[in-house]
């Protein structure tokens, strides 16, 4: 059992991350910021029930997004998602033309990794549909475990692997995108 | 170990396995597997490599400075929270 005194010293170390979630989950920092509020106070007033010494970080991951799904989820306003359907291995890294010459390729995948900016990695992340981007954030903002994200979402390890691995991919469509119209690639590099 | 070890995964095992490598989930055991192919394969090394920059750059670009006065506000509403509980 954790004592409820200590919450702030133990929790506040945690906010920042939790922000960077929330705004990818609510994508507007006034959702954010009340999604973050919300999570801190329900946490607090749950705090006896937290056991100590295990993973705290988790314990507010896991409340962080059962009530983003609970509430905001209902609220948001849906902006365009990226079709999930089929999306073939290392998108990115075919069209970039890595696998016919590794030597020219290197300087494009530079190019491309330099500069894709924080708003298009953002709005790729942003651009998932729900299911696939909270493992994603949780795997890739937050470098959990499979299992510590089967247990934040409730969902089976097996879920988590395949949702995170088929959201990575559509991500990388997207930033194929991004890249193209930032002119990242080298000319004849267009589609395969 | 033999050259021919029959453990040893080919590109497309090790291609199946890539995130499973990459978000270090595998057995140490399996990891050393694909290690040793990436040793072999350049082409696997590169592609290995290229997943794990993205990744690194997915990471380092999501990440948001909160604004400092929502901290503030946040450490407020515990106050709040805690005095009429207390």
């Amino acid at each position: 059992m954790a004592d409820q005194a200590d919450f702030e010293r133990d929790a506040m170390e945690y906010a920042r991350q939790l922000y960077s979630a929330a705004l990818r989950m609510t994508r507007n920092p006034a959702d954010a910021e009340d999604l973050v509020q919300e999570t801190y106070l329900k946490a607090y007033r749950a705090y006896h029930t937290f056991e100590a010494g295990t993973n705290l970080k988790a314990w507010l991951y896991r409340i962080l997004t059962n009530t983003y799904i609970n509430k905001y989820r209902k609220e948001s306003r849906r902006p365009a998602e990226v079709d999930l359907g089929d999306v073939e291995d290392l998108y990115l890294y075919r069209r970039i033309g890595s696998e016919e010459s590794a030597e020219v390729s290197r300087t494009t995948e530079d190019r491309v990794l330099d500069g894709l900016v924080e708003s298009d990695i953002k709005a790729a992340v942003e651009s998932l549909p729900e299911n696939f981007r909270l493992p994603v954030l949780l795997a890739d903002l937050e470098g959990f475990s499979y299992k510590e994200i089967a247990d934040i979402l409730d969902i089976p390890i097996g879920t988590v692997m395949s949702r995170l691995h088929r959201g990575r991919k559509a991500m990388q469509k997207v930033l194929w995108e991004y890249a193209k119209t930032r002119g990242l690639l080298p000319e004849g590099a267009e589609m395969p | 170990m033999s050259d021919h070890d029959c453990d040893i995964p080919d590109c497309d095992e090790a291609l199946a396995n890539l995130y499973e490598y990459l978000d270090s989930e595998m057995e140490d055991a399996e990891a050393s597997q694909i290690r040793e192919h990436l040793d072999d394969c350049s082409g696997c090394h590169s592609r290995f490599d290229f997943e794990t920059r993205l990744k690194i750059v997915v990471r380092e670009r999501l990440s948001e400075e909160v604004p400092p006065e929502f901290i503030a506000r946040l450490r407020s509403a515990l106050e709040t929270e805690n005095s009429a509980s207390g």
